[in-house]
């Protein structure tokens, strides 16, 4: 792949530099074992986002939710939805999404709303510590 | 016969995933651009034969990207596939009116990405 503008683009193994071990597989297994690589690299961030979200939640569950953090929250849960569900994680796309919907409001729901919403937010994050190919 | 697609992504993850199952499944040449700005550059200096285009990134968004693409007489004969996490009805009028050639949506499954696209085109299966 050809991405000059960004660095950590450029470590990411293609199809024309896969180690020989990669070679006898299959396309099918190939973009497995590249795909599990690439979210061990990125589930840091991933675990930030979530970590934003109950961080967003708690502070709503508190009242203390400023606007700029609730953007960020609807920003990271957005990008959390599109793509959780691409690594293999469909219940971490629909788990975000509800965040996204949730943060959304420029007028969050009740403090009900928001306990329920920190309870979806733990399921998330174990999901995300699970990961789509077991545990670390 | 070997396509060249263009994906347009402010995210790191999607762009890679992306890239990957085109290159790994389809065999496609990929080339990648981070922001709005940076897709047009590449789109008009490497001509791809289809582009991949996020909708919400930062400062240029996906529909504004869309319409310099289709603006310039450079780019404006390349597919262009809108990539997006959600659409409400009147979004895809309006993106069917700006040309947008198919809307694919996030999240994508990495092993049938190329199909996807190739049906969206019309490009033979093995592209």
């Amino acid at each position: 792949m050809v991405d000059p503008l960004n660095k950590r683009d450029e470590t990411v193994r293609t199809a024309t530099t896969l180690p020989p071990s990669l070679e006898a597989q299959t396309a099918e297994q190939k973009l497995q074992t590249m795909l599990s690589a690439l979210w061990e690299r990125s589930r840091h961030t991933v675990a930030e986002r979530a970590a934003l979200l109950q961080e967003a939640g708690k502070l709503w569950a508190d009242d203390r939710l400023d606007e700029a953090t609730r953007l960020r929250a609807v920003d990271s849960a957005h990008k959390l939805a599109g793509v959780l569900g691409t690594f293999g994680l469909p219940r971490g796309t629909e788990l975000a999404r509800e965040a996204e919907q949730v943060f959304g409001q420029p007028i969050l729901p009740g403090k009900a709303a928001a306990e329920r919403l920190l309870l979806l937010l733990a399921e998330l994050t174990s999901l995300i510590d699970r990961g789509p190919f077991g545990p670390r | 016969m070997t396509r060249r697609i263009l994906i347009i992504d402010d995210e790191d993850d999607i762009r890679q995933v992306a890239g990957m199952s085109l290159e790994t499944i389809a065999g496609w040449d990929v080339i990648l651009a981070n922001s709005g700005k940076q897709g047009i550059e590449r789109a008009t200096k490497e001509q791809p034969d289809a582009i991949l285009l996020d909708v919400m990134m930062p400062e240029m968004d996906g529909p504004t990207t869309l319409l310099k693409l289709k603006a310039s007489g450079q780019t404006s004969h390349i597919p262009v596939l809108l990539l997006t996490a959600k659409v409400q009805g009147p979004d895809q009028r309006r993106f069917a009116e700006m040309g947008v050639a198919a809307i694919l949506f996030k999240p994508f499954d990495p092993l049938t990405l190329a199909r996807q696209i190739s049906t969206a085109l019309g490009w033979r299966e093995d592209g």
